[in-house]
């Protein structure tokens, strides 16, 4: 199973120039196989500049990563990302961008609907399958996005930020859904978030990064038992862990 | 009472009292004693004009060569655009190799090339619709390479890290991006093949609508001058129409549809 190793990144935006800006330095982790991985840390420490490289986008400028021993270079399938900013393609309705994965592999009519109709409703957006992106919510934009990259089956799942722009409830109930098909498939997740709650519900690990550049601060193993349920959110050591987060996050 | 105000204030209605104004004030101006007919023929002269064209055959033959000139080099024009701008807007080495000969005959207006043109190639069917086919091209390709150029992106981002190849990337994601831009070049490129056709068919033509004008002039007929125009208008104007109703199809998605 996938196990990713992040050794010794170091990122520099613009290196030799005269603008350049080193956003991570010296990051080593380890995202163990069919664990799931919470990122937290400030606005602009980095963290969406790490997904990107894990995703393959573009190539750290020193240091590697590495999937299964094999270093990571260029984009792959295996290798899935929902983007912190909305990419759901507007020139394609719900449907046909659920099914815009398989698709690009050649499947046939039935198996996209096939995808399509699974999806859809796991994602809650039953009734919607043929508006357009424009016609949707902020939020249920962000639900295409994530049924697109759940429906592409990729074996690591890299989510920047997924559940930001939700209300409370639809977040919940989509965190609930995510621990339950991630507890099914065993897929390696890596989840950045600015929500401690939402970390500690969800993570086997949380990383917590500093800014400027960005390094890793603090590793906190989350030992709630799973299955985790909404109880949990009030018990001691939930809370306890989320005070701790938080004074980290305060420096 | 709110219906009423809102046709009042809609597009048909505005649209209809424009045109309507100038058809008047047209009228009142040829009505006036001193006016002279010559210079401004009354509206009965105009469609007096537009019969005997009609009738003697001559007005359809203007218009069949005239419209199989535009059709022609709108399209040979146009789909050189795409192919060239998509391969300049995706591929950054053709890009760096086109580039400043593009950006170098940007600037120079179509109708520039007609001395040359018809030096190498006379004053035949053949230079007419080669100087549409350069005008349509020019204005169209610029705005197909910005289409491509403009592609959000995250959407790349997004359909590279789904496994798409770079193709397919291409035709599922660059393409449908670009749309918006690739239909106004092609509606630039609409109104461009009219000014060039009566351009060329001005300076060497034996037939075509500009041929009619220059005709008209020759002879001091006005009328016929003055229908002429409003065939031309009349025509460009249908052909945007239908331009924009292709457009409202293709972009069906798009929060900006007009
Ligand atoms: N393409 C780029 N070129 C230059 N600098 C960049 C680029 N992308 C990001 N940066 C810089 O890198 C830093 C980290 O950006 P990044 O998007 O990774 O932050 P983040 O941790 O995801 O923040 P947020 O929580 O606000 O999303 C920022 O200071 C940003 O200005
Ligand atoms: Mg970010």
């Amino acid at each position: 199973m996938p196990e990713i190793i992040v050794d010794n990144l170091t990122h520099t935006f613009g290196k030799g120039g005269k603008d350049a800006l080193t956003v991570l330095e010296g990051i080593d982790l380890t995202f163990e196989s069919g664990s799931f991985n919470c990122i937290v840390g400030t606005s602009g420490c980095g963290k969406s500049t790490l997904l990107k490289m894990m995703a393959g986008l573009f190539d750290p400028t020193d240091g590697e990563m590495r999937l299964d021993g094999e270093v990571i270079q260029g984009t792959d399938r295996r290798r899935g990302m929902v983007f912190q900013q909305d990419a759901v393609f507007p020139w394609m309705t719900v449907r046909r961008n659920i099914s815009y994965g398989p698709r690009l592999r050649g499947a046939g009519k039935a198996e996209q609907a096939e995808a399509e109709a699974k999806w859809i409703e796991a994602v809650g957006l039953t009734g919607f399958e043929d508006r357009w992106p424009r016609e949707l919510s902020g939020g249920m934009r962000k639900r295409v996005d994530i049924g697109r990259v759940y429906a592409n089956d990729p074996d690591i799942l890299l989510m920047d930020e997924p559940f930001g722009a939700l209300d409370a409830q639809t977040k919940e109930r989509l965190q609930a859904d995510l621990l339950k098909a991630w507890n099914a498939s065993k897929k390696t997740v890596v989840f950045v978030t600015h929500d401690l709650e939402e970390a500690i519900f969800l993570a086997d690990k949380i990383i917590v990064m500093s800014a400027r550049p960005g390094r890793i601060h603090h590793i906190e193993e989350v030992a709630l038992p799973r299955p985790r349920t909404e109880e949990m959110r009030l018990t001691d050591e939930f809370l306890q862990i989320k005070r701790r987060l938080w004074a980290m996050l305060e420096h | 009472m709110n219906n009423l105000s809102k046709f009042l204030s809609g597009r048909l209605f505005l649209g209809v009292l424009s045109v309507a104004l100038v058809f008047a004030a047209y009228i009142w101006l040829t009505n006036r004693p001193d006016n002279n007919p010559a210079l401004l023929p009354p509206i009965s002269d105009i469609i007096g004009s537009f019969r005997t064209n009609l009738t003697s055959g001559s007005l359809m033959t203007a218009l069949g060569a005239s419209l199989f000139r535009i059709s022609t080099g709108f399209l040979i024009g146009t789909s050189l655009a795409l192919i060239v701008g998509c391969l300049i807007g995706w591929y950054k080495t053709i890009e760096y190799l086109c580039d400043p000969l593009i950006e170098a005959f940007r600037p120079i207006p179509p109708l520039a090339y007609i001395p040359i043109i018809i030096i190498w190639f006379g004053i035949g069917e053949f230079s007419r619709v080669l100087i549409i086919t350069i005008a349509c091209f020019m204005v169209c390709v610029v705005n197909v390479i910005a289409g491509m150029k403009n592609v959000p992106q995250v959407y790349v981002d997004a359909a590279s890290t789904m496994g798409a190849s770079r193709f397919q990337i291409f035709r599922t994601v660059a393409i449908p991006a670009a749309t918006p831009f690739i239909i106004t070049g092609y509606r630039i490129a609409l109104a461009a093949a009219w000014t060039t056709l009566v351009a060329s068919e001005l300076l060497a033509a034996q037939n075509g609508l500009g041929y009619l004008l220059q005709e008209g002039r020759r002879y001091f007929l006005t009328d016929q001058v003055m229908m002429i125009i409003v065939i031309i208008g009349a025509c460009a104007f249908i052909m945007d129409r239908i331009f924009r109703m292709i457009q409202a199809r293709l972009m069906q998605w798009s929060e900006a549809r007009e």
